[in-house]
């Protein structure tokens, strides 16, 4: 899938990480799914990935943990967080943390490619 | 009698007298017949001696100047005379009496104060009164002359020498016989005759006048002695009478006063100059009268001490003042009386007041100074006499109950401001002082129902003390604590407001966990709803891969499915126990852990719980959270109930179909017909602060034990709750079977 931009998901949740890359896929991304942060550090996708959607609660590193760990690396990988706690005070503290956006589980398709073009055009 | 006399033996009657005459009264019976030792007719068939009347009036002068000029002798004297006149060999007299000696009428024996010639060794003795010869001539009321009586009275045989004849004559006084006198001849040498019987019937008379005389003077004697007696008496008491006066005076323990009614001072002791700082000099001038000492104001009351003075010889004490010499004033305390009742100078005693006063002053302080510290504190004070019953209030006490200070405390009036459901204090202190026999402090909190319907807390601590006449009293200090106790209640209020919202925020964490176990399966449904769209919408149409979504979907939509009847399971518990639950028993559990929540709302619990209920199969924790529910719902609903007692009855029964009934009624609030119907629905409710789900998981629980919870609205104020269970014999039959396993696959 030559041409594609790569996104990454991070999801301990076994039907977002079949469900979700399958989407990304069918509206033109490449996708690639993790079960943890440290899976993701531990691939070869880290550079590739032009934009990373991120379980916010996870065992082992949390999606904030990955966050400040790609910034301690700079890199500068635009992150959507998903998450299932519909916490409204974590949504502006994520944002303001560098998140492109942070949205609820369950999301729309909309509000995903939506999240999407703004994690794109940060680039 | 003694055995010597029984034996004959000569018995002294008088230890002091020499006399050896016999007394025998026990020999009842003559050893002759007394007629055989009378002789008296013959006294008149006796040629008799002429009489000698100039020697007989001789005598009787005689006898009449010796009774005027020593009377204590005159028997004696008679003695001697009738001896004289009759020439007899002895004579005397025998005088009834009782006690040996005083003569007395209604004696029982006579006795001889004066014997002359040979038997006068004899005086002092005597002879029955029932059985000798004087008392043979008071039987027969007359002269008798008897001839050696010894024969039939034995006793008289030691007296020697032996009567050969012997005459007696009674004499009276009155008409009563009281005594005899007598005439003995020792030897035959001469007879009595006609002419002695005469005489001595004239003796006889004298005997009798002689006989009054010395009574009378014994009277007198006995008067006059009385009276240097009594006058005696007067005479101690006037000089004893006098010397504590004297010492009343000198003692200066008072001031006393002598005056006159013009106004002069005659006398007055140390103790009245000290008082109006006087000298004795200052006295003996004359200057010093009663009447410049008093001040102008009090000139009135002096008035009417001198009226009542003149009305009745003495003045009550009153109280009033003197000027001191140095012109300040002294208060007094004085009351007299007049020397003689229509005399003009008196006396009276005067007491300080000066202290008395000072300390009326303090107390009078101490007690506005009480006064006030109760009004500050809110402390009124409260006193029950039990002897006499006496209530005393203090007058913050009246503030505190609004009651018009000074009115008399009754039981009654106490009753009009203590609350319906609570116990007065007077009313706890005599339950305390049954109970403990007295003399017990104890603490007391009640409260006060206000004609404003407004409620006041009281705190009394009482004391059990003992006044000075050993007389039990209880006194109590009352406190308003409804400020505290407002303060104590809005406490309350915030601690449940507090963990109610810690309730709700567990609930809101709860909340949020069962949204994140639902939203990851709707997040994978959505998700795979919208590629399995973009996928059929494609050219050509993925149809495997749409397939291979919507498979996800469905896989999504049960796991949603599954999070939410796991949910269900746990709200529920599901895994509820199917054990032997006694009613009775786990009803009384729930009651020991709510007891102090509803004493708290001052709710009165009443049980009413039936023996040998049938037991039930269940859950008991669930059963008994069902009966907490109905019993906080209860307590809840009489919660702002204040004109009733709040009554709580909770009730196990059997009922109809072969089922055990639980009921809680309260008197509370109660609810409309129109929200019956929805009572039980989840999260509705009629509570300010009510999440609106008790009812609904209590009817749940019991649903599933196939019992029914209801809820009726009372005849009267509030509502009955109740829920019915079919008991175990019931869940044994075959129906129960059924039921029994339809519970077990509801459980699996």
């Amino acid at each position: 899938m030559e041409g594609r931009q790569l996104i990454s998901v991070i999801d301990d949740d076994e039907s977002v990480r079949e469900s979700l890359p399958d989407l990304l896929k069918e509206c033109g991304f490449d996708a690639q799914a993790f079960s943890s942060a440290e899976e993701f550090l531990a691939s070869d996708q880290i550079s590739e990935t032009k934009c990373l959607i991120l379980d916010v609660a996870m065992p082992g590193l949390s999606g904030p943990d990955l966050q400040r760990k790609l910034t301690q690396r700079r890199q500068k990988i635009p992150i959507i967080f998903i998450t299932a706690h519909r916490d409204e005070t974590v949504r502006p503290r994520l944002i303001e943390q560098g998140a492109v956006e942070c949205l609820f589980k369950p999301f729309s398709e909309t509000d995903l490619l939506t999240a999407l073009n703004s994690a794109l055009r940060v680039i | 009698m003694t055995e010597s006399a029984q034996s004959g033996k000569a018995i002294p009657v008088d230890a002091e007298s020499s006399s050896t005459i016999p007394l025998e009264t026990s020999i009842l019976t003559g050893a002759v017949p007394l007629e055989s030792i009378l002789c008296t007719e013959e006294l008149k068939r006796r040629p008799s001696r002429p009489p000698d009347h100039e020697k007989e009036n001789r005598a009787l002068v005689a006898l009449v100047s010796a009774l005027a000029d020593s009377p204590s002798t005159i028997f004696q004297t008679l003695a001697e005379t009738i001896q004289d006149i009759t020439q007899c060999d002895s004579a005397g007299l025998s005088l009834l009496t009782r006690d040996g000696k005083t003569p007395n009428v209604d004696g029982k024996r006579f006795y001889w104060p004066a014997i002359a010639g040979m038997w006068n060794p004899h005086v002092g003795g005597g002879t029955p009164r029932n059985f000798g010869p004087c008392g043979d001539v008071l039987d027969q009321n007359r002269t008798l002359l008897f001839r050696h009586f010894e024969r039939r009275y034995p006793y008289l045989l030691p007296v020697i020498p032996a009567a050969e004849e012997c005459l007696l004559v009674p004499f009276y006084v009155a008409g009563k016989a009281v005594g005899t006198i007598w005439a003995i001849m020792h030897s035959d040498r001469r007879k009595f005759d006609a002419e002695d019987d005469r005489v001595m019937a004239s003796l006889g008379k004298f005997a009798s006048s002689a006989y009054q005389a010395l009574v009378h003077i014994e009277d007198l004697k006995i008067q006059v002695a009385e009276r240097e007696k009594a006058e005696a008496e007067v005479r101690e008491l006037a000089s004893g009478l006098e010397a504590k006066i004297r010492r009343l005076v000198e003692a200066n323990v008072v001031g006393i006063v002598m005056w006159t009614l013009e106004g002069a001072i005659i006398h007055a002791n140390e103790a009245f100059l000290h008082m109006l700082q006087y000298s004795r000099g200052d006295l003996a001038t004359g200057r010093v009268r009663w009447t410049d000492l008093t001040p102008t104001e009090w000139r009135d009351r002096d008035e009417r001490a001198i009226a009542e003075l003149k009305a009745t010889g003495i003045f009550q004490p009153l109280e009033k003042e003197y000027f001191r010499k140095d012109g300040s004033r002294v208060p007094v305390l004085l009351g007299g009386a007049l020397f003689e009742r229509s005399g003009k100078e008196g006396v009276a005693f005067v007491l300080d007041l000066s202290e008395q006063k000072r300390a009326e002053r303090a107390l009078r302080r101490s007690e506005a100074f009480l006064a006030e510290s109760q009004h500050l504190s809110r402390i009124g004070s409260f006193s029950w006499r039990v002897a006499t019953d006496e209530i005393t209030w203090s007058e913050q006490l009246y503030r505190m109950c609004e009651l018009e200070i000074g009115v008399p405390v009754t039981l009654e009036l106490i009753r009009t401001r203590v609350h319906p459901e609570d116990v007065s204090l007077i009313e706890k202190m005599k339950m305390v002082h049954q109970a403990s026999d007295g003399g017990n402090d104890f603490e007391w909190q009640y409260r006060l129902l206000m004609p404003n319907h407004s409620i006041k807390y009281m705190h009394a601590v009482a004391h059990a003390i003992r006044d000075q006449d050993g007389q039990l009293e209880y006194i109590a200090a009352v406190q308003d604590v409804t400020g505290r106790r407002l303060s104590e209640e809005a406490l309350d209020k915030a601690r449940l407001e507090l963990a109610r919202v810690a309730r709700v925020m567990s609930l809101g964490a709860l909340t949020a966990s069962i949204a994140h176990e639902v939203n990851q399966p709707l997040s994978g449904i959505i998700t795979n709803a919208s590629t399995c769209l973009r996928m059929l919408d494609a050219e050509p149409p993925n149809m495997n891969g749409a397939r291979e979504t919507a498979r996800r979907t469905i896989r999504d939509g049960h796991r949603a499915s599954e999070v939410i009847t796991r949910l269900r399971a746990l709200f529920t518990k599901k895994d509820a126990a199917a054990e032997l639950v006694d009613l009775n028993e786990a009803t009384r559990e729930v009651i020991a852990l709510s007891l102090s929540e509803l004493q708290g709302n001052r709710v009165i619990l009443k049980t009413e719980l039936a023996d040998k209920l049938p037991v039930v199969k269940g859950d008991r924790v669930q059963l008994q959270q069902v009966i907490l529910n109905l019993l906080r719902n209860a307590s809840d609903a009489m919660k702002n109930i204040n004109d009733r007692p709040k009554q709580l009855v909770i009730r196990t029964e059997p009922s109809e179909g072969n089922r055990v009934r639980v009921s809680v009624e309260d008197v509370g609030t109660g609810f409309e017909r129109e929200q019956m119907n929805r009572l039980f629905e989840a999260f509705y409710t009629t509570k300010s602060d009510g999440m609106g789900i008790g009812l609904s998981v209590s009817r749940s629980i019991i649903e599933n034990h196939h019992g029914s919870l209801c809820a009726t609205s009372n005849e009267g104020p509030g509502s009955t709750f109740s829920f019915s269970l079919p008991c175990e014999t019931a869940v044994a039959s075959p129906n129960g079977i059924a039921a029994e396993k339809k519970l077990a696959a509801r459980q699996d």
